[in-house]
């Protein structure tokens, strides 16, 4: 420290400066804290005006007020320029990130979108309709014994009915499924009613042709209970009808009489052709129905197998295709679509 | 069922005069689908009935005549050429297909001159009218045909009548009979079934003979033939059937034979009782017909020339020197009526149709004969069928019928009366109906009921519905004829208290993998001895057991799938054959394995264990954005895996090295274990098994045995932390055969209660600096205190205590 008295206009000479050094030490830095710490080296305690500052106690009292103002004006000019240059960068951030351009009509990254199976996305949609009317869902082997397939169905042994069905065997008494059927005996026999189940899954014949396919799938439905109608039925499948292929009500029900040996009355179900509404076109071939599917009423040879008494309970069943239902719905046009595993149909769907 | 439309509105009286179109509406509403309706007559066009004239010959030809045709009684003549050899003399009646007409073919007829001499038109044979193949000379019609000149041809052939094909239910063998599918129309449209009244003509063509001194009947088996009816006629010259009575077999689907042969299956078509004609001299005489079961070991030689070994289930028909017949199914060729026999025996029987439908099957001949007797065939129409026959031949043969039948008649005593309720009648329906309505359709359904006045009734149907034994059978026919059009829609009772809808495991899987950008495929549960065998599992394995098929369609479904591996795979080859290489499948399915306990070969003794599996299989390259390829890689495999895992609330699964699964690469493989069981397994297919599944390409492959996976109740909550965490990194040396999952159990090992996260954040390998048998692997483990903010103290001693584990437990060193 000199010993000679500090002029003080000298010291706010030296502290006016120092604002203008410390504009040109942050003008190349570009991130905040190197220009807090420059600020640091202007401003704290061992900093350039702080030592400017030391000398304040050697000047005559009446200066070193218009000392102390100048120190402050340094103190503000180096806060102003800190945010000045803050904010300049900032600015020139956003001008930067502004200015970037990007070529939107170039591919998109691949988000991959898997796809369920076409039978398996009905499937789940005829469940889900049953599910409405209250309907669980019941499962059952597809290797299965004769006895369930069809003894118990009301198909003894070399019944005529059994050739509507060409069968897979694997034993005598084993085959493969030919309906989802013996799931209702399984259930019947498993539980008392009320009974109120449908059935998906797969099932085998041996029939090979465009709309046939050796392993197909359908779905069963069964309710039991006091005071099942044929009626109800109609009803079940009149609001299916509706909510599958969106008739919005407009769709009805025929019943044409048909022969299942496990229902009586039985039926083939038709409905109003979703496409024209009945006035006829090429996929209900002009008549204005569509088939669906076979129903009727539990035969009470049935209800003797699995101990049920016809006269405290009656009840109904149906069972449908569901590539049919697929075919119908998607103009699907042959079954083995289906089964081939090929990508450019799984992905249409 | 082929039924005429003709044939069907002789055997019925129906009110309104039906057209076809009403009569196929009638019958498809009743449950008689009309598959088919073929109008017969519209092969051909302007052909007319002509009368003959003149004749004379063609000047500049022998083969050829000039023939004068008139189409009306006092009309012009018109000369025609003609080449066949049979033109008739004047006053019978030919088939002038005049200019303008159209023939089979589509030809069109104009006037032509022949050998010099215009022809307008020409007369015509039935080949050119396509219907039958005698092409000998024209059709000439019956000396005083009665059609009227001028009329079409259809008229005169019995072609203008529609064919109707009718799909049979199974329950209804009556229907396989123009007098059963009569007696629906009449109860459909509310008229009456009409029966021929043979009485008259069988005394008007009475024999001297007795049928009882020209046939003994001596039946042992009356399970088995509960009916037979013999009748005789005599003196009968066999010719061919008049052509209208041809026609109507021709268009049944059966080729005229004889006017005796074709008697019987005439009858067999209008009535539906299968008949059968004996030459009655060909039998060893004095016939003595029985019917019994074959002996093993037997012989016969049937009417096809075939030499048959007889079984003891086989009915067969005897005359005392041993089987003459195939009851039911086929004559033999030794009493077969042939074009010198004089005198026949008819045969109406009734049949055991499981004898019948067992025999046909075993023997291949399923006859219209058969079908109609495994249907079973009303017994009580065998003497109906056996009059109507024999006036028939006599008719036709210009014999005589012996006098009386011999019956054996062993039927079934008649059935009770069946009750039926209106009461129940509208509860199991759901539809109103009166009983003026209940009344009225059995009334037409030909029953008799007794009513008692009070909504009850005791029914008998008629014999040939022998369907209708129970109060549900009548049931169904009162609605039939109401008519199910009147059945309304209700919604029914809601007592049942549903089971709650689960989404089941299988789908869970397929929604997360479909979710996770896989397709699925839907393939057969069948598979070929080859696609098992490629998987190259050991022979004690249950996947190398497949249960056979008996009899499959091909040898590709010879058995069921036993994993879904292979026809997965099978699936990649066939979409990199369509030029699809980015394959990305997956399947969820059932395999069947024989079950515990049974035998590992040939045919199951029960139920299979039918677990259900997942499958992933990629190959190629994950979607991109441009054209580079990004690979497939085992990790995309296992990620999948775990995903679906993951969808089952399976987070803890433990991945193992393994080179146990023979179709995967033995150095590319784990298996995943879950709660200490193994529930599948992750791995490149092995090049050997792809290469037999036809792929060329790497595979890569995830398997779950969802069946394996134990059911999980609801995900409960997890306090969400309200401090932060800290990471600090550990980077170790280790060999290069250090399974990273290893370093993971160790530091899990540690028990360190702050130790939240551990994750391999990267691995490198250097060979100049680190040698090829070591890599380097940079660690991150986090920590954090449920309670508090953990501090630098606490963090760094948590982590070196972990540090120092990893370096004592394993080859490891800390760079």
């Amino acid at each position: 420290m000199s010993s000679s008295a500090p002029a003080t206009d000298d010291l706010i000479a030296q502290l006016d400066r120092l604002a203008g050094e410390f504009a040109t030490a942050i003008a190349p830095l570009d991130d905040e804290q190197a220009m807090r710490a420059t600020a640091a080296q202007f401003l704290g305690k061992k900093g350039q005006v702080s030592a400017v500052m030391k000398e304040l106690g050697r000047l005559p009292p009446a200066d070193r007020p218009r000392v102390g103002e100048a120190a402050n004006r340094v103190k503000d000019a180096i806060a102003a320029a800190v945010e000045a240059r803050l904010a300049a960068l900032a600015e020139g951030k956003r001008a930067a990130d502004l200015a970037r351009r990007l070529d939107l009509t170039l591919p998109a990254r691949p988000v991959a979108t898997g796809h369920l199976h076409l039978l398996t996305q009905v499937r789940l949609e005829l469940v889900e309709i049953f599910a409405e009317l209250g309907f669980a869902v019941a499962e059952g082997p597809q290797i299965e014994t004769d006895w369930h397939t069809f003894e118990a169905l009301a198909m003894p042994k070399d019944h005529p009915a059994r050739d509507m069905q060409d069968t897979f065997y694997v034993a005598d008494e084993i085959v493969l499924r030919t309906h989802t059927s013996p799931v209702q005996i399984r259930t019947m026999q498993a539980h008392p009613p009320p009974i109120r189940i449908v059935a998906p899954g797969v099932v085998y014949r041996r029939d090979d042709d465009a709309t046939h396919s050796p392993m197909f799938q359908q779905i069963e439905g069964l309710l039991v209970d006091r005071g099942v109608r044929f009626s109800d039925l109609k009803g079940v499948l009149t609001h299916f009808a509706n909510r599958f292929f969106g008739g919005a009500g407009g769709l009805e029900v025929r019943f044409r009489p048909s022969y299942f040996p496990f229902v009586e009355p039985g039926v083939e179900v038709d409905f109003t052709c979703a496409f024209c509404r009945g006035t006829g076109c090429r996929l209900c071939k002009g008549t204005g129905w569509i088939e669906i599917g076979g129903a009727g009423m539990v035969d009470p040879e049935v209800f003797a197998h699995v101990g049920i008494d016809p006269e405290v309970y009656t009840g109904f069943a149906f069972g449908m295709g569901i590539e049919r239902m697929a075919m119908l719905r998607h103009n699907v046009s042959d079954i083995k679509l289906y089964y081939e595993g090929d990508l450019r149909f799984l992905q249409q769907f | 069922m082929k039924a005429l439309w003709s044939w069907l509105l002789e055997l019925c009286d129906l009110p309104n005069a039906p057209t076809v179109e009403e009569g196929v509406r009638a019958l498809t509403a009743g449950g008689l689908e009309i598959e088919g309706l073929t109008d017969l007559g519209a092969g051909f066009s302007g052909v007319v009935v002509a009368e003959v004239v003149g004749k004379r010959p063609h000047p500049q030809s022998t083969k050829l005549s000039l023939v004068d045709v008139i189409v009306a009684r006092d009309g012009a003549a018109t000369q025609v050429v003609c080449g066949a050899p049979n033109v008739p003399e004047p006053g019978r009646k030919v088939l002038w297909a005049r200019p303008g007409a159209t023939l089979p073919g589509g030809m069109t007829l104009g006037t032509k001159p022949v050998k010099g001499i215009d022809s307008p038109g020409m007369l015509c044979a039935e080949d050119e009218l396509g219907i039958g193949d005698d092409e000998a000379g024209i059709i000439v019609l019956a000396d005083g045909d009665p059609t009227a000149l001028g009329a079409p041809a259809q008229r005169a052939l019995g072609v203008d009548d529609w064919l109707l094909d009718v799909n049979v239910p199974a329950n209804r063998g009556d229907c396989l009979g123009h007098e059963g599918l009569a007696r629906e129309l009449a109860a459909l449209l509310g008229g009456r079934l009409v029966t021929h009244d043979v009485s008259a003509d069988l005394a008007e063509l009475a024999s001297p003979l007795s049928t009882a001194e020209l046939v003994e009947l001596a039946i042992d088996d009356a399970l088995g033939c509960p009916r037979y009816v013999a009748r005789v006629v005599d003196g009968v010259t066999v010719g061919p059937s008049p052509r209208r009575f041809a026609q109507r077999l021709r268009a049944v689907g059966v080729r005229p034979i004889s006017n005796l042969v074709d008697v019987t299956n005439y009858v067999l078509f209008e009535l539906g009782q299968p008949l059968h004609a004996f030459d009655w001299h060909r039998l060893a005489g004095p016939p003595r017909i029985g019917v019994r079961r074959a002996a093993t070991g037997e012989r016969l030689t049937t009417l096809d020339g075939t030499d048959r070994a007889l079984l003891d289930t086989d009915l067969v028909i005897t005359d005392g020197t041993g089987p003459i017949a195939l009851a039911g199914v086929m004559g033999g060729q030794s009493t077969e009526v042939t074009a010198s026999t004089r005198r026949v025996l008819l045969e109406s029987a009734s049949f055991e149709p499981r004898a019948i439908r067992r025999t046909a099957r075993r023997t291949g001949l399923l006859s219209e004969a058969s079908q109609r007797f495994e249907r079973g065939v009303d017994p009580a129409l065998a003497g109906r069928a056996a009059a109507r026959a024999a006036t028939l031949m006599a008719r036709l043969g210009g014999g005589t019928i012996a006098i009386g039948a011999v019956d054996f008649d062993r039927r079934p005593p008649a059935r009770a009366a069946v009750p039926l309720r209106l009461a129940r009648a509208q509860a199991l329906t759901g539809t109103a109906l009166s009983e003026a309505a209940v009344g009225d359709a059995l009334e037409r359904l030909g029953c008799a009921a007794t009513a008692d006045g009070d909504g009850r009734w005791l029914v008998t149907p008629p014999t040939a519905r022998t369907d209708l034994g129970r109060e549900v059978d009548l049931i169904e026919d009162v609605l039939r004829v109401v008519g199910y059009g009147n059945v309304p829609a209700t919604l029914p009772p809601t007592t049942a208290a549903p089971q709650a809808l689960v989404a089941g495991t299988a789908d869970r899987v397929r929604r997360a993998l479909a979710g996770a950008g896989l397709a699925e495929a839907i393939t057969f549960g069948f598979q070929s001895p080859a696609r098992v065998a490629a998987l190259g599992l050991p022979a004690d394995d249950r996947r190398a057991q497949p249960i056979p098929v008996r009899n499959p369609m091909s040898l590709d479904q010879a058995m069921m799938r036993t994993s879904l591996v292979p026809n997965l795979v099978a699936a990649i080859a066939r979409n990199v054959s369509f030029g699809v290489a980015d394959v990305a499948l997956f399947e969820v399915g059932s395999v069947f394995l024989r079950a515990a306990g049974q035998p590992t070969t040939g045919e199951p003794t029960g139920l299979a264990d039918e677990p259900i599996g997942a499958c992933v299989a990629l190959a190629g390259s994950r979607p991109r954005r441009f054209a580079a390829p990004a690979p497939w890689d085992v990790y995309d495999a296992k990620g999948f895996a775990l995903a679906a895992l993951a969808a089952l609330g399976v987070t803890e699964v433990i991945v193992t090295a393994t080179s146990e699964v023979p179709y995967l690469h033995p150095g590319i493989a784990a298996k995943l274990t879950h709660a200490g069981a193994v529930i599948g397994c992750v791995g490149e297919l092995h090049p050997d098994v792809r290469a037999r599944l036809g792929v060329e390409v790497p595979v890569f492959i995830a398997e779950l045995d969802l069946s394996a996976i134990p059911p999980r109740g609801p995900a409960l909550m997890r306090p969400v932390p309200r401090f932060p965490a800290s990471s600090r990194d550990i980077s170790l040396l280790v060999p290069e055969a250090l399974p990273a999952a290893e370093v993971a159990a160790v530091i899990a090992g540690a028990a360190e209660p702050l130790l939240e996260r551990v994750a391999l954040a990267e691995e490198y390998r250097d060979v100049d600096k680190l040698g090829a048998d070591r890599k380097s692997q940079l660690w991150s483990v986090s920590y954090r205190a449920a309670d508090r903010t953990l501090t630098d103290v606490e963090i760094d001693a948590a982590h070196e205590g972990i540090v120092a584990r990893l370096t004592a437990a394993l080859p490891a060193q800390r760079r």
